[in-house]
């Protein structure tokens, strides 16, 4: 038995999996109908896929807001996790599911799916028979990831960094690395069965004010430590920044270097897509606000050309959204990319130019790391600056970059920390801004910078 | 487990393997596989070869060399004295008292380094109340006063050279702030200086203290008048065996099937040894290695079997435990084969409890997020897996309210030393 | 001027604290930045390793009820920190009260400043005014 086989037994065989059947999963898997993989669409589909977000505690409030996304519409489906599952504390999650059972009230912020289980979970993804994207934020998703895909969701967000430095004080990142590893391996394993599983990065991080050369590292180097093991479909992605033009050539360059990066490691035969959030950021109060940016985030997820775009509700500012509201975005969304037409093909060629010299000199910084293994040098990299998450609350985050907007809301880097922004890239990013004021005043910028929408 | 995998170089996997070799090679001396590994411990001592693995009841009345040749004279006497390789965790290993100005940072972030060095902390006393304290009467190997940032300063008085003036210790390391360092070299006698293992962000710096123990903790067995004469049959220095296994810890999935996170715990005959993946733990420290040590001294089946029994008797579950094991508390008083089976099992349970919500001791582990537990030292001798896998659900019922089962490792074969030493073997 | 600042709590508003760490930075204090999620005593262990100045700990989850009469009894086992100037501000309590209340019932349990939904820079004038006043040679070096 191979090791990697002997770990998944030890995880499956932990007391909250009711007898897993590794037999029956792969059997599953492989008759899979192709309509539930979601690389399936995005070889075949000729739209941008839609995708809400959306997990409720109990089996049957899941099943009524599937109903409703379905009815909207929708393309994908989200399932999102509850927040004691992706702490692995499965216990808390099993009892505050019977209290949400017992008395109509939702006790957990999402669907703890170890504790439903894959064969009550697999008759809902069957019986809709769409992709379902598996949407969670966990350190160790080892379980979880093997509980989704015997469930009939073949898609997982994800990354070692970018579900870890948004969400995490002081889980170990190595260990992090390594737990991912597993998740990378186990969804390689299954690609070869049927279509392949799609993983897809976190591009948002802490979605206040990331650099689009951070974001891009970012995406890159996850979405190598995938297909080093094997994986096939992979999606980078990020979410609305606050500048269209930013937007687009975040959009391009990712494209370019994703590309550019899977070959250098002979992976270009995995095919790589691209997917936006709308803004990820603190959102307006006012609903009818709300909705007026989700529909301009959809305007520019078309102008970026995303192949999936991932959606708000106009309840975001006030909490877990209603499945109405929920699926009311969706079909808003579905309505203007179908009246979208003759978008105008915009290029920036100078912008395209710094971004792409900043994520490579960034890039080259890991690469020189003396580790011996891709994973550890990001780790080391994460440690000692080379890439600086700005608002990350985690421990070894350096939190010496400091960004703020320009004139056209274009985020800029004012100070670089640790990270090896080329100089000139570097004046550049620095001349847009207004930076003779006080630091008082800029501090204020920032402040400002930040709640730009609402 | 596997016996076909190819890339598994070392010696683990016990028969299989040793045939393998034996066909390819039986002579061999010179290859890299015909090292001889000696692991001294308080209790018993081991002797690895390619080929086989030995242990023996150590005779208290005869030097450790004496004993050794005795025993396994044979086996040595095959070996040159560059391909003897030796460990040791006799006499409990170095102790250490730590003077500190914070719980948080500089007590907690000296006893991790203390413990990953292979250390025993004795003590660690808060310096606002040290007139407090009781000074030990035992000799403490290393002293180490540690506090503040290096922008800070004038943190110590004259209650730290009271308390030193009446301690009975060997070594005084200060890893505090910049400023008092020179003030305190001078009217402390042969403090060694090191840098801050407090850094600016107030975060942990390892390197410094850990090399400087770690070296100690050498140059202490290397003094020792029983191990010295050691020396007289390997042409290698000899290191302790926490260092060892320390070193195997990245390497054990090789060997066995275990998955992460884990503990590994060695219960010796004087002192108890656990390492533990850092996630099992939330803690605000980012420390190099994926695996930190900590150390119950005075919990053993031997050596200190005395105070294993007076923790037994002040633990409610224990007596609980006894009856689950069809046995009354006479079991104590016994000194025999089943005794110490018992007692091993004890063991077991008091060190969870340490490290649970129940018996808070430096860590709380994360108990219900661990998938393996691997057991190591001479207990794998005397307990089945079934008698251990019987007290860990024990533990997770009582304790924990849990049906979890973490997956039960027993290291028959000291593999983990083993390729701890081969590890360090090949370093040099 | 040393000030050791942090997130009290099962609290993740990052946002909030790093804009709090560049305020302080911006006026001239030099910051010990604990981040979020942080433990009473950690504040005050880091105001003593650090030396500290001010402690100006936030609270945004109106969680600060909860621990908020155990400041006393901490503080009063430490030995070096009769000097260290208390500072706390967010989101205090849970629903709405009477803002006057709030503010003497934090006082109460051991803070020299008390910021009951006031923003930032009031917030930061406030401190700057407090130290001047107790500190009086302070005006001439500025913070």
């Amino acid at each position: 038995m191979s090791q990697l086989q002997e770990e998944r037994e030890i995880i499956l065989g932990n007391e909250n999996v009711d007898a897993f059947d590794f037999d029956e999963v792969r059997e599953f898997v492989r008759g899979a109908d192709e309509q539930l993989f979601i690389s399936h669409h995005f070889d075949t589909a000729e739209k941008m896929l839609v995708q809400p977000r959306g997990g409720f505690p109990t089996y049957e409030k899941q099943f009524a807001l599937y109903e409703f996304f379905v009815d909207a519409n929708v393309d994908v489906l989200p399932l999102t996790i509850d927040s004691n599952t992706r702490l692995n504390d499965y216990t808390t999650a099993k009892k505050m599911l019977r209290l949400s059972e017992a008395n109509e009230i939702d006790m957990l912020n999402g669907y703890p799916l170890v504790n439903h289980g894959y064969r009550t979970t697999r008759k809902m993804m069957t019986h809709f028979n769409h992709p379902v994207s598996l949407r969670h934020g966990t350190p160790d998703a080892r379980l979880l990831i093997e509980i989704a895909i015997a469930s009939g969701i073949f898609e997982i967000e994800g990354g070692p960094i970018t579900y870890l430095l948004p969400y995490s004080k002081n889980f170990p990142l190595d260990k992090a690395f390594l737990y991912w590893k597993y998740v990378e391996r186990v969804c390689a394993d299954y690609s070869t069965l049927n279509k392949p599983i799609n993983r897809e990065s976190f591009g948002p991080l802490t979605a206040t004010l990331v650099p689009p050369s951070i974001t891009i590292v970012i995406q890159l180097l996850e979405m190598l430590l995938s297909l080093e093991e094997g994986v096939k479909s992979f999606s980078v992605s990020f979410a609305q920044q606050g500048s269209m033009i930013q937007d687009i050539v975040t959009g391009t360059v990712t494209r370019k270097l994703a590309d550019h990066y899977a070959k250098q490691i002979d992976c270009e035969d995995a095919s790589i897509h691209l997917v936006y959030h709308q803004w990820m950021g603190a959102f307006p109060t006012n609903r009818d606000s709300a909705d007026q940016l989700i529909n301009m985030s959809t305007v520019i997820a078309s102008m970026v050309g995303a192949d999936k775009i991932i959606t708000k509700t106009r309840e975001e500012a006030v909490g877990i959204p209603t499945k109405e509201a929920n699926a009311q975005t969706v079909a808003n969304t579905q309505y203007t990319l179908n009246i979208l037409g003759g978008l105008p093909a915009v290029v920036d060629e100078q912008e395209e130019e710094i971004l792409t010299a900043e994520v490579k000199a960034i890039m080259e910084a890991v690469f020189n790391d003396p580790a011996d293994t891709l994973w550890r040098k990001v780790f080391n990299s994460i440690k000692n600056g080379v890439i600086d998450v700005p608002f990350s609350p985690h421990i070894i985050n350096h939190n010496k970059m400091i960004t703020i907007r320009d004139a056209q809301k274009n985020i800029r880097i004012i100070d670089r920390g640790n990270v090896p922004i080329p100089d000139r890239c570097f004046e550049y990013e620095k001349s847009c801004c207004d930076l003779n004021k006080d630091t008082t005043s800029i501090v204020n910028d920032i402040i400002h910078d930040i709640g730009i929408m609402q | 487990m596997s016996t076909e995998n190819e890339t598994d170089g070392s010696v683990l996997n016990g028969v299989g393997q040793l045939n393998g070799h034996s066909s390819e090679k039986p002579t061999d001396q010179s290859s890299s596989n015909s090292k001889l590994l000696v692991d001294i411990g308080s209790t018993y001592f081991k002797v690895s070869t390619a080929h086989s693995i030995e242990q023996h009841f150590r005779d208290f009345n005869k030097r450790i060399l004496d004993d050794l040749m005795h025993k396994c004279g044979d086996t040595v006497q095959r070996f040159d004295a560059q391909d003897i390789h030796i460990c040791s965790s006799a006499n409990g290993g170095l102790s250490t008292l730590i003077i500190g100005l914070t719980h948080s940072y500089s007590l907690k972030y000296a006893t991790n380094i203390a413990y990953n060095s292979g250390i025993n902390v004795i003590d660690s006393i808060l310096f606002q109340d040290i007139e407090e304290y009781s000074i030990p009467s035992d000799l403490i190997d290393v002293v180490i006063i540690v506090g503040g940032i290096d922008s800070n300063g004038g943190m110590f008085d004259d209650r730290l050279h009271a308390y030193l003036s009446k301690l009975n210790y060997s070594n005084v390391v200060y890893v505090g702030n910049a400023p008092d360092a020179a003030t305190l070299s001078k009217s402390i006698n042969q403090l060694v200086v090191l840098p801050n293992i407090i850094d600016d962000r107030l975060h942990i710096v390892e390197k410094h203290l850990k090399d400087y123990l770690t070296n100690l903790y050498q140059e202490d067995i290397e003094g020792k008048e029983d191990i010295k004469h050691l020396y007289e049959i390997t042409g290698n220095q000899i290191y302790s065996t926490p260092f060892v296994v320390n070193k195997s810890l990245p390497h054990i999935h090789a060997s066995f099937s275990v998955t992460d996170p884990f503990i590994l715990l060695d219960i010796g005959g004087a002192t108890t040894d656990v390492h533990y993946s850092k996630d099992l733990v939330s803690d605000n420290i980012v420390t190099e290695q994926e695996h930190d040590r900590i150390v119950f001294k005075k919990l053993g089946v031997f050596k200190s079997r005395q105070s294993l029994i007076f923790t037994a008797e002040n633990n409610e579950y224990a007596y609980e435990l006894l009856m689950h094991l069809k046995v009354t508390e006479n079991i104590y008083k016994e000194h025999s084969e089943k005794a110490t089976k018992i007692l091993m099992q004890l063991a077991i349970f008091l060190v969870l409890c340490k490290m649970s919500h129940y018996r808070p001791a430096y860590v709380t582990l994360k108990l219900l997020s661990m998938n393996s537990i691997v057991f190591t030292g001479g207990i794998t001798k005397v307990l089945t897996t079934a008698d251990i896998e019987d007290v860990v659900a024990f533990f997770y019922r009582k304790i924990m309210n849990s049906d979890h089962k973490p997956v039960t490792v027993l290291d028959t074969q000291y593999d983990i030393w083993t390729i701890g030493a081969k590890e360090q073997a090949t370093c040099q | 001027m040393k000030v050791v600042t942090g997130v009290i709590g099962n609290d993740i508003h990052v946002v909030a604290n790093r804009l709090m760490d560049l305020s302080l930075n911006a006026r001239g204090y030099e910051v010990f930045n604990l981040g979020v999620n942080t433990y009473l005593e950690e504040f005050f262990d880091a105001a003593v390793e650090t030396g500290a100045d001010i402690l100006l700990i936030s609270s945004l989850n109106g969680e600060a009820e909860g621990w908020g009469r155990e400041v006393k009894l901490l503080k009063a086992k430490y030995k070096n920190l009769d000097n260290l100037v208390m500072m706390i501000g967010g989101n205090l309590t849970v629903g709405s009260g009477n803002a006057e209340d709030i503010v003497q019932r934090f006082k109460s349990y051991g803070f020299d400043l008390v910021c009951h939904q006031i923003d930032l820079n009031t917030g930061l004038d406030m401190l700057e005014d407090h130290m001047r006043q107790s500190s009086p040679a302070l005006e001439t070096t500025g913070a």
